[in-house]
């Protein structure tokens, strides 16, 4: 045992040691919430971050700092000199771009933070409508903490599925895959809140266009499988099976919820490429108006249909927006590739195929139940 | 035969913890970030390449042990002085003492690699390397025994993070995988020649072997705990080409670290930082049952005492780490002797086999 002794001295001493290596005091350093990217005017970028400060004694401080420099890096060596605490990066929960910036290229920025081993890549990306140092820097009454605000509002919005998920992971995925491209949520300021405004369309990695904010229930309906959610849709006139209504109406608002839905894509041509996109949603409706008897079961027959028409005319349409500007952000070229052999697909020629993409919707829409009152 | 290893039963060890000294040995720092050297080769049939490394690695080790049995109880080292007599056979066994070394080398190299890229950047390389010498210095010093108590530990100790790869899940599209075999045969069969690295370990039988109780259980554990490996590198290759789209993952160094920094829990948010310091675990017995085998090919080329073997094997091991600095100089070792160990671990084993079976035919032919 006396020859041991030595050793188990040796390794509890080196157990000390640990004390010795790099240390992050909550006190002294300064948490980073949110980055926001711009273009610089001067220098390449311009860097806004929301840094969090914890104070042992008095509340917590939330310094909002804007510097420029032609590197990321170079912009925290900036930011620090104007701040009393180390920054740091591994509590980041949101990074913003502006969309001068995104109509550029993001591919530099979506690189620089995979790289870093700091930071989470479960962070969450969005697009701010003009620039984001104004969104970061507007003194709002009602928010105390603009980087908890902003990231509780997408983090609530994306679990319960009212918008697609843009973490960077999924962002990065659908980056350097070759059939699919980013999207993200556009956010603005809306005098003393902020919103979630839209959907960005991303070709490769810039920003070609956006779609408004309704239509991501569409976009979400195409990427994936759904399993919460809220809708609300508007039947036209002309989409309504008559003897539906008891009294004539232009538009019935209607409004779901519960929605489960089950995508499956088939690729029924891959020369034209032509695609056949089957959903079966289930939902319960949640709110119609005016009063559509739903004791019925051959007008709810009548109204799943029209509902099914009119979700399908939304989504070719949403399809087809993105086919214009040749951005497919759901995915359809990951299915061509998957299914076609030896295609040797690149982004660039999925994005020539991808305009003459054929896309047939088919919608097989189920009323489950409605409320406890019909 | 000649040189066989005589031993009393209390310095052996029973059969079914070679389930455990084969899987620990095999599963260190390679699994931490394989996918995208297979996945060049054979892209998204990668899992293809895993399976067909798998499958080497227990025709290998059928050969080992066949080899082995016909000497009873012996190892590599009195096998290949039998065969190929004092002189070629002790250089033989110094060049495997040599592999050993550098197998050692580069475990210990790329797991501080890997925690200076990810958690402590400014730490030096010669702290963490004198740390982590220091604790395989007092489990040698404790003979076999403690080092399968190490490898059984590892093992078991390890099992809650294979579990883990559920989260990852969650983001991954089973479409990457198709269409299946589209990858020629060559690039699947090139990808799985890569897969050495990741899956080497397994040699380690040849030294272990005299050590084991019950010989006849041998080949029973060696192809279960080989199994389990194959097992894991397949899952975690599935989880990884379906997670990462094909450019993401030939840029991620470290996929399955990348894979957990998804992972959040309310009591922790960065589950890669526990994975990459628990790693230290996973990696122990690899180097400590490398150290082990060099001692026991050492000790039949010069007299030396276990102590002081273990000191001068450190040394170098040590300042070779303060050599060896930068990435590339690291990704250039890894290759080279990737490449080596091909030879060694697959080759040479199924080589020695057969001459072997020839030697063991020619004699008993004289008797």
């Amino acid at each position: 045992m006396k020859k041991y002794n030595f050793y188990l001295m040796l390794l509890f001493l080196s157990s000390l040691l640990s004390g010795c290596v790099e240390t992050n005091i909550l006190d002294k350093i300064g948490l980073t919430t949110i980055v926001g990217y711009d273009l610089g005017t001067e220098e390449k970028m311009e860097i806004t971050a929301v840094i969090r400060e914890v104070n042992p004694e008095f509340q917590s401080n939330v310094e909002i700092i804007t510097t420029e420099n032609d590197t990321s890096k170079g912009n925290r060596m900036k930011a620090n000199r104007q701040l009393s605490k180390k920054i740091t990066v591994g509590q980041m929960r949101v990074i913003l771009f502006g969309e001068k910036l995104a109509k550029e290229n993001l591919h530099y920025y979506i690189d620089l933070n995979l790289e870093n081993a700091n930071v989470s890549n479960g962070l969450y990306m969005a697009v701010v409508e003009d620039e984001t140092a104004p969104l970061l820097n507007y003194e709002y009454k009602n928010i105390d903490d603009i980087g908890q605000h902003i990231f509780r509002l997408l983090e609530q919005n994306i679990s319960q599925e009212y918008m697609i998920s843009p973490t960077l992971h999924e962002t990065a995925h659908d980056f350097y895959s070759i059939g699919r491209d980013i999207a993200m949520p556009i956010i603005k300021r809306n005098e003393e809140h902020i919103e979630m405004s839209g959907i960005a369309l991303f070709k490769g990695g810039t920003m070609v266009s956006s779609l408004p904010v309704k239509d991501s229930f569409y976009v979400k309906l195409v990427r994936d499988s759904f399993n919460s959610g809220f809708f609300e849709t508007n039947l036209k006139e002309e989409e309504m099976p008559p003897g539906l209504l008891k009294k004539p109406s232009s538009e019935i608002p209607i409004v779901f919820d519960a929605i489960r839905s089950k995508r499956e894509l088939k690729l029924i041509d891959a020369s034209t490429p032509e695609f056949d996109l089957n959903l079966k949603l289930k939902a319960r409706v949640l709110e119609i108006y005016p009063d559509v008897n739903l004791g019925d079961p051959e007008l709810v027959k009548k109204l799943e249909k029209t509902i099914s028409k009119n979700l399908a005319n939304e989504i070719s349409r949403v399809i087809a927006h993105a086919q214009e500007v040749e951005s497919d952000i759901f995915g359809f070229g990951e299915k061509y590739r998957s299914k076609v052999r030896n295609s040797e697909l690149t982004k660039e020629k999925w994005h020539e195929m991808y305009k003459n993409m054929k896309v047939n919707v088919n919608i097989d829409f189920i009323i489950l139940r409605n409320g406890v009152f019909e | 035969m000649k040189n066989s290893i005589r031993l009393s039963s209390k310095d052996m060890i029973n059969a079914y913890l070679l389930f455990f000294v084969i899987h620990s040995a095999q599963v260190g720092v390679g699994i931490q970030g394989f996918q995208r050297i297979i996945y060049q080769d054979a892209k998204h049939d990668a899992w293809i390449s895993v399976l067909v490394a798998g499958l080497a690695t227990h025709i290998v080790a059928f050969c080992m042990i066949k080899t082995l049995e016909v000497y009873g109880s012996n190892d590599l080292y009195g096998i290949q002085q039998d065969i190929f007599g004092i002189w070629i056979g002790n250089f033989l066994n110094a060049l495997y003492v040599v592999y050993c070394f550098i197998a050692f080398f580069s475990v210990l190299r790329n797991y501080i690699e890997v925690i200076q890229a990810w958690i402590f950047p400014n730490l030096g390389t010669w702290f963490l390397s004198a740390t982590l010498l220091l604790i395989i210095i007092y489990a040698f010093t404790g003979g076999l025994r403690v080092v399968v108590g190490v490898s059984f530990f590892s093992v078991i100790l390890a099992l809650w993070i294979f579990p883990m790869l559920i989260f990852p899940m969650k983001f991954s599209s089973s479409e990457a995988l198709f269409p299946i075999l589209e990858t020629n045969l060559s690039s699947i069969f090139k990808g799985a020649q890569s897969m050495t690295f990741t899956i080497i370990g397994f040699e380690i039988l040849n030294v272990i072997y005299p050590f084991i109780k019950e010989k006849k259980k041998v080949k029973k554990y060696v192809h279960l705990g080989l199994l389990a490996t194959t097992i894991i590198y397949l899952s975690v290759m599935m989880v990884s080409i379906t997670y990462y789209s094909e450019g993401k993952l030939l840029k991620t160094i470290w996929a399955t670290l990348t894979l957990f920094s998804f992972i959040s829990f309310p009591f922790m948010e960065r589950f890669e930082f526990v994975a990459v310091c628990f790693w230290m675990l996973i990696i122990l017995p690899n180097l400590c049952l490398y150290l082990w085998a060099a001692y026991r090919g050492t000790i039949r080329l010069v007299k030396i005492s276990g102590t002081k073997f273990v000191w001068i094997f450190s040394l170098l091991i040590f300042i070779g780490t303060l050599i060896v600095q930068t990435r590339t100089q690291i990704n250039s070792i890894n290759t080279h002797f990737g490449q080596i160990a091909f030879y060694i671990v697959f080759i040479y084993p199924i080589f020695l086999f057969m001459i072997t079976m020839l030697k063991k035919k020619i004699t008993s032919r004289k008797g």
